[in-house]
């Protein structure tokens, strides 16, 4: 590796913790052995929710694009791997993973979009987000319109759902490591932090942009895929909604926008406040993340993962001011320029 | 024909509620240089206070238009005060401001929900189904009014960027906030104020929309896209321009009936946000600056 590079690869993305990234896998895959079928279930709905916001992430944290549309892939991925499921012809896996392919083709035609910057992109991607929406309740030969399809009930599937969920989250964390330690995820980081100048040494916005949007499209479909697998029953307004595409945002801002830690304590912390504190004020959530929002926004812009590195120093760990998780500036390193 | 005439009014008619929706979007973009996403929640307030003073005071919508004005400029000034001020500026706050205004907005939304339950409501009104003979038609007297209202809201905004100090103010600040703080203008103050101003058109154009269509607490997210469609296709500064731009897009969503199924025609609006976005990108927020 080039003097320079290693120094934005950071610390805690060593060897170290890859290891306890693999136990801590292999926990998790043999706890169904002690937990009762609810808490099963509501693990499995966690992992999803984690690999969602981990893909969204992708686009929104890594390349600095917030996306409020992100529910049309979701939804895209859902119907396509429903259809199979119905049609009955592949095993689940090829019907889940035929769902993240399309999802990741249709990505291609959003090209245009990503020529949009910062807020225009949001808004745009809020457009695209609603006239999904709108096609796929009125598109009835495809996804049963606004009454939805259901899917043949399975109790096997929904119990092996969990390794499958667990594995898809293992794909969206390393995959989130590898983007980050890899020259794209570098070039995320330069066109994150100044379009412009990133274009002037040759890095091309829209081409990276195209890549990160086809990964990020297609993980979110293989996870819509596996979530109309998960409840059999998918319809439009809820796979499509706005809601949807917000779950996204506000699971990886809540837990820290641009790291990979973040998105995957902001979903965990999301399913589990959603199914236990809320499950009687169902009505109350959205506005308690938005309080939360503007709170992590005014004060703590990298949410959890940046209350935990408060937390951290205090006990002592220092953190090299440059590598700070998704810090959005990277520094020259000094050391490698005197080097040169 | 007649159908085309027809048509023709109710794009003109559209096209002003349309505009009325779009001036506060714009305004606060080109002054502060965010986009303001609680515009969609502001709309959505407007439209439940002027509902609620209707039904607990039994006041008019048209007469209520000074309070509810009054009420979403205060929301706006303390969404300002309390919240928006402590953002960091320049480019590095985009996404934060983004963010933030939609943390507001889903608070709004939420408020409404708890207060109002999620059922669609309506103002009802005497004259609401009274309608007039216009142009072979008959055209809604409450359409008319509301078009009356978004006549005059452009002339006076107008008159008051142009003819009052305040007005004065709030351009030179958009031109260049730190020559204004060398001669001792106080920009901030400037910011609350057309913060609050920006607000205040939202919260007076959900009052208009109420008078038309039901609302729930969901109500104002695609009145938001719309504003949004009308503020970069009418490029900034210029309220002539805001004008024929809600006049562009009314006209392609009413004139859609005629060649789309009706129910794709509620996606017209989406699509042409993004064509518009994509054909244009840049150069549209970019131009003059409320001259």
């Amino acid at each position: 590796m080039r003097p320079g590079i290693a120094v934005v690869v950071p610390s805690w993305a060593s060897p170290r913790a890859a290891a306890g990234f693999l136990v801590a896998l292999a926990a998790l895959a043999g706890a169904p052995a002690l937990t009762d079928v609810y808490t099963h279930n509501l693990l499995t709905l966690t992992y999803l929710s984690v690999s969602g916001a981990l893909a969204w992430n992708w686009m929104g944290g890594f390349a600095g694009q917030v996306s409020f549309g992100h529910a049309a892939f979701f939804g895209l991925g859902g119907f396509v791997a429903a259809r199979l499921l119905l049609a009955g012809t592949v095993p689940a896996w090829a019907a889940w993973l035929a769902g993240g392919l399309a999802a990741a083709v249709v990505a291609l035609s959003a090209h245009p979009v990503l020529r949009l910057r910062g807020p225009y992109f949001s808004i745009a991607t809020i457009g695209v987000g609603e006239a999904a929406r709108v096609l796929f309740t009125y598109w009835e030969g495809f996804t049963g319109g606004a009454s939805g399809l259901s899917l043949p009930v399975a109790p096997e599937l929904k119990l092996q759902l969990y390794w499958w969920a667990l594995a898809l989250l293992g794909v969206a964390v390393a995959g989130s490591y590898t983007i980050r330690r890899s020259t794209l995820g570098l070039k995320l980081l330069a066109i994150k932090s100044d379009v412009e100048a990133a274009a002037d040494v040759g890095v091309s916005s829209a081409f990276q942009q195209d890549v990160t949007l086809v990964l990020s499209a297609g993980m979110i479909g293989l996870t819509g895929g596996l979530y109309a697998s998960y409840f059999s029953y998918i319809e439009p307004n809820d796979m499509l909604g706005f809601d949807r595409s917000i779950s996204f945002v506000l699971m990886a801002v809540i837990g820290g926008l641009g790291t990979i830690l973040g998105p995957l304590l902001g979903a965990v912390v999301f399913v589990l406040v959603r199914q236990y504190l809320l499950a009687s004020y169902p009505q109350l959530y959205l506005g308690l993340y938005g309080a939360l929002l503007i709170a992590i926004i005014l004060f703590e812009p990298l949410g959890l993962t940046g209350l935990l590195l408060r937390l951290a120093r205090r006990f002592g760990y220092r953190d090299r001011p440059d590598l700070a998780p998704g810090a959005s500036a990277v520094k020259p390193a000094p050391a490698a320029a005197e080097r040169r | 024909m007649q159908r085309v005439l027809d048509l023709a009014v109710s794009t003109v008619l559209l096209a002003g509620l349309y505009a009325t929706m779009a001036y506060g979007l714009g305004l606060i973009y080109g002054v502060l240089r965010l986009v303001n996403l609680a515009h969609a929640g502001v709309i959505m307030a407007g439209a439940y206070l002027g509902w609620l003073l209707h039904l607990e005071l039994g006041l008019d919508p048209y007469l209520s238009i000074p309070l509810v004005v009054a009420a979403s400029f205060a929301l706006g000034v303390v969404v300002y005060l309390a919240l928006v001020r402590h953002l960091p500026r320049g480019t590095a706050g985009g996404p934060s401001s983004l963010l933030l205004l939609f943390g507001v907005w889903l608070v709004l939304r939420n408020a409404a929900y708890l207060l109002f339950t999620g059922n669609d409501q309506v103002i009802r009104t005497g004259y609401s189904i009274r309608s007039l003979a216009l142009l072979g038609g008959f055209v809604s007297l409450n359409r008319l009014a509301v078009f009356a209202v978004a006549v005059v809201v452009p002339v006076g905004l107008h008159l008051l960027l142009q003819r009052t100090f305040v007005g004065r103010a709030i351009r030179a600040v958009a031109q260049n906030a730190d020559s204004c703080t060398l001669v001792g203008v106080d920009v901030q103050r400037v910011y609350a104020f057309t913060f609050g101003l920006g607000t205040a058109l939202a919260g007076l154009a959900g009052l208009l929309s109420a008078t038309l269509f039901s609302f729930n607490p969901s109500f104002g997210a695609s009145e938001l896209l719309k504003s949004f469609v009308v503020v970069v296709l009418g490029g900034l500064g210029s309220i002539l321009g805001t004008g024929l731009a809600a006049l562009v897009l009314a006209a392609v969503e009413v004139f859609a009936i005629l060649v789309l199924p009706s129910y794709l025609t509620g996606a017209v609006g989406f699509v042409m946000l993004v064509a518009v976005l994509v054909l244009r990108p840049g150069g549209l927020f970019g131009q003059r600056v409320l001259a």
